[in-house]
This record gives structure tokens, C-alpha cells and sequence, in this order.
């Protein structure tokens, strides 16, 4: 039904030029990052009686004046002395790829799936030549169009370093997070082709549907030892852990899973810190036999604190030391947990006062057991609700739409499996 | 400098010797006049008051001798005035100030060159250098349409770009001068490589709903001299009409005349020119004498097209995959040279002081008589003028000007600070320069400024205005945000 046609492509620059002879090299955690790209679809209500035209005229100029304050996206990516990439900030600008896409935003959010909202996100492949697709700062691009300062301005330095602190004179480095990830490099698959077997659904918990999942959470026994509530994010990862096990057909047991989560607050960083800052962990399923919530959801609460300033900090070193590993593609052997929580995608205004009715994330490339996304939904699901985006085999995921325990607590799907229809 | 005296060059003693050499021809009526009265006056005292009452009594006038020398005094006068030129006032101008979302960098540049001209590196290359050298800034502007990828140059977005353009530049002349759009009674608007149908004087009749009896005039295909004809077409108008109000727009519109072939010699205009426009009053009113900025004082027009190299050194052609583009010829820093030098000999006389006009003749004289070796003395322009807008046509033209009539870096400031900041915007650039100079605050009261351009054809056109009143540094314009860095040092070649 709807046709996407594309109007043109161009780009754009800052209002601003920017201070020749720049650069900006990436931080440990930025180049392990370096083999995914994420895709994200905002879906906003248009207000008043604009024209299509004159919104990108208006978001046009916004974005450059938006981009004054960040002179490393609109940089160039360059290789340095030692083979890995590095921004040369030499004021090119932005990509912008204009189309236009019939029908309105209601009717294509009731037929979307999986390949018609990708093909709203333009991608070329661009594997020879260093040029530089970027993903942005939303929130200050949302900003600007308002003509507002940014709430959160970027800060643009390299990972903290480690605070000073008491040193115990016997201090074990945090292992598991440093296995985790010599596991992870040393035993990359290398890249299949594959997308096309993965599909994606979008669930939509609202606030008291979290809550419900956070309740059956709460184990029955053990009244002696106080327990720590958890987290919507631990609740609900915990649930997708176990119903994805069992789709995969694992009787006893989970299946591998790693969490990854951004560690702002852990590292000390302001919100406005440019760079990535998501760490990964692996939760450790050993001695889980049976599919039972809140032994998950306790076994995820532990990995997560063990997710501390001193295990990052150790990480990172660790990571400095190896620079000479490539850097390879971080979620291709477990099931990936994310949590996008902090990137507030709804809390994004363009248009003054309305905020994004949908907003989606598409982490690439999608190899592997699957992928969980999980991250906070717009203010009338309430503070507790979250958005959990599900990758998995397509057969899988059908089955995992009629497991009892989503059943159970009923989310609302926003997006589902591609019906086959012309 | 004159031949005459070569070996004091250098010496102190000769600047003085010329500035007394100066004063003394150029205020040699004052100098002669003055013994003379001073004569009369002693030889009146010394007569003494009686004698003087009788020598009037002796002079007897018949009342018709008084009559008719009268009447001969009141027709001489009338005569005189009535066969003076009107006096053409400059009100106001207004130049376009691009969007800043336009802006072009060198690196956006050079990604579009390498883009759109994937299969020709050589050109691209090309391109690298002529816009490292190309004295450019990074906050040049090219219009809408030429930002996409692959450029888009339909006659919509070309109109679009004449519509954005003129009509910015008229909102801000209209705002400045208060001008009522039905008070305009002569309209010219120059653009050379754009020509729609209606006229884009015509759309702007249309847009301001300009009064049906009014004088339109477009001009295309005239180079970047054109805004200079505009004005002495506008001139010789405002002759004829007396109380009227002439508005010329100057622009060039690059949308339809970005060239997408590979040929060398026709990239070059990619890389130089740049979106920009500008709107001028100019009025014959008396009431205007009083807030006019400037007074026009000579316009000269040299045409070198008669001579074959000249007239094709800048052409229209297609290139061998039929794509149209602006060839320019390689001579033609030496033909602008030939052309400047025929409309400096035309200038000279009519601007410079007596001083150098009287050097200049004893030079021809002694080539002439004594020896044909001796250089040709140029005269000393800067004694003329006060304030110089050189068209910024490229670093390379600003180069060989300031050379060829020797002037100092701060004379062809404007002019190279225009370029950096807008790029080459053909005929109004001018007005950029001029705006340059009156946002630093250095135009004074009786300033005199000449205003070169070159144009296709080949011509060189001059204007000659002068400063009706000290203008204070504007706070609006084109320059208001950026004068205050101001003048900048372009490199010789800007590394990219």
C-alpha cells in the first residue's frame, strides 16, 4: 500500500565552519562498536497544517544549526598510524536522504513489519570508501527545532579515567567481564549473510503490565533474606530470557545470554558524553534447570551489579592493553540483551509539544541466537512502561507470540510478523 | 615609477619634491589667482576711495547696455544649467545575504566534484587545486538545488533561486530606503546566464505590483560588468526623466549554469561562482540629495570585442557530450590587462589631477620625440580615489590589478574580503565590496570610489561615485555578523 519515493539525496552542514586540521580518535569502547551500526525510526506527529515540504525545510535548518556543536559528526572517518579509524573533522557535513512515503503515519504503523520500516532507514553499504554515515544526538537535533538551547549539551572527551580510590592491597581485576569479552573476540563468527531469516516484532508493556511482570518476579520463598526489587529491565529481560529459551526448544536450561547496558551514570559520565558507552556481560545460567522467573531475573540482577566502576574500569584497561585484536563483532554467539533505556527516545519533541508516537531501533547486523531491545515507552504507558523489540528466526518467532507467559501478561504488539499479502 | 629620475627612487627628498610638484599643478589657478587679487587690492588701496568714485563716474552706462548685458549674464546662466547633467543619486543599496544553510565548504565541495564526477579523477583533481588557490572562504554559498546528489538545475529551482534571491534583496532596499514600490518608474535588472520568459524584471513587476506605466529593462548575456551598464543605462534614462526613481537588481543565477561535464577549462566557474544579488536606487530628485549616500560622477564603458581573441576568451559552447558550459580561454588575465589599460586611458583624463595628467603628457611627449624606450608612465590612481572595487572575478584578476595600478594591500582589501566571504557573485560583487568598506566605517564625506568590472566580450566597465556623506558602520547588511574578522590573510594555497 504505501510507495516510498525517493525525492533526493544531499547534504548538509553546519552553520558554523569548523577549525581545520581536527581530529578525534575513538575510545576503546567506540571501536568495538565498530562492526554494528544501529537504525532508528521516529514516527511524528505532523501538527497544524504544514506542507511535507516545509518541515524539512525547518528540520533542515535545525540539523545545521545542531551540527555547529558537533563538529565530529560532521567530520570524515580516516585510519590513523595504527590501522584504526579516527575522525579528521573537516567540516563536510551530513548526508540527508529527502523521500516520501504515501498514506498516513496511522495507516503504515497497523501494516508495518520488520522489512517495510527498514526500507524507511536509507543504507548504502559503504565498504571502500571512508565516509561516514552518522547516527546523531536526536534529542539535540529535537532541541534546536524548537529553537530551545539543548537540555544536554555534547561532551567530547576521551572514557574517564579511573577514580582514585582507596586501593586495597589485594585487588582482583574483575574476570568475568574480561572473559566475557576475550571469549566474545576469540570465538567470532565470521559475518554470514543472514538478515533475511531474522525477523522482528514490537511489544508494547504498559505500566501495569510491567508491574504484573515485576510481581511475578518476587519469589514466594525465602522470607529471611531481604530481596532487592527489580528493575522493569531485569523483569522483563528475565521473562524474554526464559520464553526465548523455550522456543529454541531447550527443555532445561537457558540459552546463552549477555547483557548490555550503558554505563553512563556507572562511569561518572554527564548525559551529554559523545561515544559509546555500552558495556556488554554475560549471565551466567549454570544451575538454572528449570524455567523459573525470579531465579533468572535474580541471576540477571547479580551480572548487573557485578557491572561496577571498578569491573568497567578494568575492562578498559584490559581493552588498551589488546589494542592489537580486530575488532570484532560484539553480539554473534549469545542472545543479546540491550537496554536503550537511557536514550529516552520518546522524550524527543520536533514539533512542539507531541512526542514521537513510535519510535523503533534496529541494531545490524542480526546473526546469532537473536536480539532483545529493550527501552522505555512513551508517558501514556506510565513510567514503568517499556518497548521490548524481539529479533529472532522468523518460525521462532511466531511460536514466541503464543507462549503462556506472554500471554499472561498480554502486551499490546505494535508491530508484527510480515503477514504475506500483496 | 617615471623613468625620469630613476636612481632617487627610493630617496626621501624626491616624495617631497612630488608633493610640492603636486600642489603646485594641481592648485595652479589658485596660485596664479591669488598674486593677481592681491595686485588689484594694493593698487585699490593705493588709489584711495576718491579717485575710485571718480573712475566709476567716468564709465558711462547707457541703460541699454545695462539691459543687455544682463540679459546676456541671466541667458548664459540658464543655458548653463539647463545643459548641465542631472545629478544621479545613489539612495541606497541592499545586498542579498545567502542562507546559512546554503553554505558550501571546501570539503562538501570536494565530495560532490569526486560524486558527480566519479569516472573523471583527473577533473577532480583539477577542481582540488583551482579551489585551493582560489583565494575562497568556507562560508560561500551555492543555491539549493546545486547541494543535491547528483545536482538538480530545473527552471523551477532556477526561478526559485532568482525569487529568493531578488526578492530578498528588494525586501531589504524597500525596508532601508522606504521606498513605495508604485514610486519606481524605471526598473533594470541584469542576469546574465538566466533568460526565462516572462523577464525576471517582469517577475518582479508582477511580485511588487509595480505601476503599469513603468520602464522595464532585463539584460542577459552581458558578463560581469553588466550591473555597471545597468547603471549607465539607468543614468542616461534618468536624463531624460526628470523626478523619476530607477531600481537595478544585480544578480547571476547559478542553478541552470552549473556545469556537469568533465571539460577543464568550463570547471572552472564551478569552483568560483557563488549564489548572491543586490538592489540599488538610484533617483534624480533633488529631495534625495540630502540622504543619499553617493553621487555618480562618471561611468566609462571600453569594449574590446572587435578583436577576435577578445571576443572569444569567455564562451558559451557545448563540450563534446553536449553539455553546456563557460570555456575560458587561457589569455585571459592578458586581455583583461589590454582592456583595462584602454579604460584607464579613457578614465584618466577625466579623474586625475592635473599633476599627473601633466606627467603622463611630458611622458608621451619624450616617447614620442625623445625616446620611444621609456616606459609609459601610469598614473598614480590612488591620488583619483580614495576607496577601489575591484570585481572580485578571482584571486588571480584582484592580483593583476593591484599590480598593474599599483595599489596597496589595504586599497584591494574589499575586494579580496568579498571574494573570501561570498565567492565570485559576477555583478554584484561590487556591492559587496562597497558594503565592505562602509561596515569597517571608512567612508567619509567626498570619498571617491571606482568600481571595476570585467565582463564576456570583452569589456571593461568604470564607475565613479562620490560620497555624499560619512555612513556609519551599518548594523544590518551583509556583513553585520562577520565584519569583526575581518580583514582575514588568505593563504597562497588553503590545504585540503
Amino acid at each position: 500500500m504505501a510507495e516510498i519515493t525517493y525525492i533526493c539525496k544531499r547534504t548538509v552542514v553546519s552553520t558554523k565552519p569548523t577549525q581545520p586540521g581536527k581530529y578525534h580518535s575513538f575510545s576503546v569502547l567506540d571501536h568495538l562498536m565498530e562492526k554494528n551500526h544501529i537504525r532508528i525510526v521516529y514516527y511524528c506527529k505532523s501538527w497544524g497544517e504544514k506542507e511535507a515540504g516545509e518541515i524539512t525545510v525547518s528540520l533542515r535548518e535545525s540539523i545545521s544549526e545542531m551540527l555547529t556543536h558537533f563538529p565530529k559528526v560532521t567530520g570524515r572517518l580516516i585510519r590513523n598510524e595504527k590501522g584504526n579509524w579516527m575522525i579528521k573533522c573537516n567540516d563536510a557535513g551530513v548526508r540527508m536522504v529527502e523521500a516520501r512515503a504515501k498514506g498516513s503515519v496511522e495507516d503504515w504503523l497497523k501494516i508495518v513489519d520488520r522489512e517495510k520500516e527498514l526500507k524507511l532507514v536509507y543504507w548504502e553499504d559503504m565498504i571502500h570508501k571512508p565516509y561516514f554515515w552518522s547516527t546523531f544526538y536526536v534529542q539535540a537535533w529535537a532541541d534546536k527545532t524548537l529553537g530551545q538551547k539543548m537540555v544536554s549539551p555534547p561532551f567530547f572527551h576521551p572514557l574517564p579515567p579511573r577514580r582514585p580510590i582507596n586501593k586495597t592491597s589485594n585487588h582482583k581485576p574483575y574476570a568475568d567481564l574480561i572473559n566475557h569479552y576475550k571469549f566474545s573476540i576469540e570465538n567470532s563468527i565470521p559475518l554470514l549473510d543472514a538478515n533475511h531469516t531474522h525477523t522482528t516484532i514490537t511489544l508494547s508493556f504498559s505500566d501495569h503490565m510491567v508491574q504484573a511482570c515485576m510481581d511475578m518476579v518476587q519469589p514466594t520463598s525465602a522470607p529471611n533474606k531481604p530481596n532487592r526489587p527489580s528493575s522493569p529491565f531485569e523483569a522483563l529481560a528475565g521473562l524474554l530470557w526464559i520464553c526465548i529459551s523455550k522456543v529454541k526448544g531447550l527443555r532445561n536450561g537457558l540459552v546463552n545470554m549477555s547483557l548490555c547496558l550503558d554505563q553512563r551514570k556507572v562511569l561518572g559520565l554527564d548525559k551529554g558524553f559523545f561515544g559509546n558507552c555500552m558495556v556488554c556481560n554475560k549471565v551466567h545460567s549454570n544451575g538454572l534447570e528449570e524455567h523459573n522467573l525470579s531465579q533468572a531475573t535474580k541471576v540477571i540482577g547479580e551480572a548487573l551489579e557485578k557491572m561496577d566502576n571498578e569491573g568497567i574500569m578494568d575492562l578498559i584497561e584490559w581493552l588498551k592493553h589488546n589494542d592489537s585484536y580486530s575488532h570484532p563483532l560484539m553480539n554473534n554467539c549469545d542472545l543479546i540483551c540491550a537496554s536503550l533505556e537511557t536514550a529516552e527516545p520518546y522524550s524527543v519533541d520536533f514539533v512542539g509539544g507531541f512526542e514521537p508516537i513510535r519510535v523503533s531501533y534496529y541494531v545490524e547486523p542480526t546473526i546469532g541466537i537473536g536480539q532483545v531491545l529493550i527501552f522505555r515507552a512513551p508517558s501514556y504507558d506510565g513510567p514503568l512502561g517499556r518497548v521490548v523489540m524481539v529479533t529472532l528466526p522468523k518460525d521462532e518467532i511466531v511460536k514466541l507470540c503464543e507462549d503462556e507467559l506472554i500471554l499472561h501478561l498480554s502486551p499490546r504488539i505494535l508491530m508484527g510478523v510480515a503477514r504475506n499479502h500483496a | 615609477m617615471p623613468p625620469i629620475l630613476p636612481d632617487f627612487s627610493n630617496s626621501v627628498k624626491l616624495k617631497y619634491v612630488k608633493l610640492g610638484y603636486q600642489y603646485l599643478v594641481n592648485h595652479i589657478l589658485t596660485l596664479t589667482l591669488i598674486p593677481i587679487m592681491a595686485a588689484i587690492f594694493i593698487e585699490v588701496l593705493r588709489m584711495g576711495p576718491d579717485e575710485i568714485s571718480n573712475l566709476w563716474k567716468s564709465l558711462h552706462f547707457d541703460l541699454v547696455q545695462i539691459l543687455c548685458s544682463a540679459f546676456l549674464i541671466i541667458f548664459i546662466a540658464t543655458v548653463y544649467f539647463m545643459s548641465k547633467p542631472r545629478t544621479i543619486f545613489l539612495v541606497d543599496y541592499a545586498c542579498f545575504k545567502p542562507p546559512i544553510t546554503c553554505r558550501v565548504p571546501f570539503a562538501t565541495f570536494m565530495e560532490h566534484s569526486r560524486l558527480n564526477l566519479k569516472n573523471n579523477p583527473k577533473s577532480v583533481e583539477f577542481q582540488m587545486r583551482i579551489l585551493e588557490r582560489s583565494g575562497l572562504g568556507e562560508e560561500t554559498c551555492l543555491p539549493p538545488a546545486i547541494h543535491y546528489i547528483p545536482p538538480k538545475p530545473t527552471m523551477e529551482a532556477a526561478r526559485g533561486e532568482a525569487e529568493l534571491v531578488i526578492f530578498s534583496a528588494m525586501d531589504s532596499l524597500f525596508e532601508k530606503t522606504g521606498l513605495n514600490p508604485k514610486d519606481i518608474d524605471i526598473l533594470i535588472v541584469n542576469c546574465s546566464l538566466f533568460s526565462p520568459t516572462p523577464s525576471l524584471s517582469a517577475m518582479v513587476i508582477n511580485k511588487y505590483k509595480l505601476r503599469s506605466n513603468i520602464k522595464s529593462f532585463n539584460l542577459s548575456g552581458m558578463g560581469c560588468s553588466a550591473g555597471l551598464i545597468s547603471i549607465d543605462l539607468a543614468r542616461d534614462l534618468l536624463q531624460v526623466h526628470p523626478n523619476s526613481n530607477a531600481v537595478i537588481v544585480s544578480t547571476e543565477i547559478i542553478t541552470p549554469n552549473y556545469y556537469q561535464g568533465n571539460e577543464r577549462a568550463m570547471l572552472l566557474p564551478n569552483c568560483l561562482f557563488r549564489m548572491g544579488g543586490a538592489a540599488i536606487l538610484l533617483s534624480n530628485r533633488r529631495s534625495e540629495s540630502r540622504r543619499a549616500k553617493y553621487r555618480l560622477v562618471h561611468v566609462v564603458r571600453t569594449h574590446k570585442g572587435a578583436d577576435d581573441k577578445a571576443y572569444r576568451c569567455v564562451y558559451e559552447e557545448e563540450d563534446k557530450e553536449s553539455k553546456v558550459g563557460i570555456s575560458l580561454s587561457k589569455d585571459l588575465m592578458a586581455i583583461a590587462g589590454e582592456a583595462l589599460k584602454s579604460n584607464i586611458t579613457t578614465i584618466g583624463p577625466l579623474v586625475l589631477p592635473a599633476s599627473e595628467q601633466l606627467l603622463f603628457l611630458l611622458t608621451l611627449i619624450g616617447r614620442k620625440i625623445f625616446n620611444p624606450k621609456w616606459k609609459p608612465y601610469i598614473p598614480d590612481f590612488k591620488q583619483a580615489f580614495e576607496h577601489f572595487c575591484i570585481h572580485a572575478g578571482g584571486r588571480a584578476v584582484i592580483d593583476e590589478l593591484q599590480k598593474n595600478l599599483q595599489l596597496s594591500s589595504e586599497h584591494v582589501e574589499a575586494s579580496r574580503m568579498a571574494l573570501h566571504r561570498f565567492g565570485n557573485t559576477s555583478s554584484s560583487s561590487l556591492w559587496y565590496e562597497l558594503s565592505y568598506i562602509e561596515a569597517k566605517g571608512r567612508m567619509k564625506r567626498g570619498d571617491r570610489v571606482w568600481q571595476i568590472a570585467f565582463g564576456s566580450g570583452f569589456k571593461c566597465n568604470s564607475a565613479v561615485w562620490k560620497c555624499n556623506q560619512s555612513i556609519k558602520a551599518p548594523t544590518d547588511g551583509p556583513w553585520a555578523d562577520c565584519i569583526d574578522r575581518y580583514p582575514v590573510h588568505i593563504p597562497e594555497i588553503v590545504k585540503l
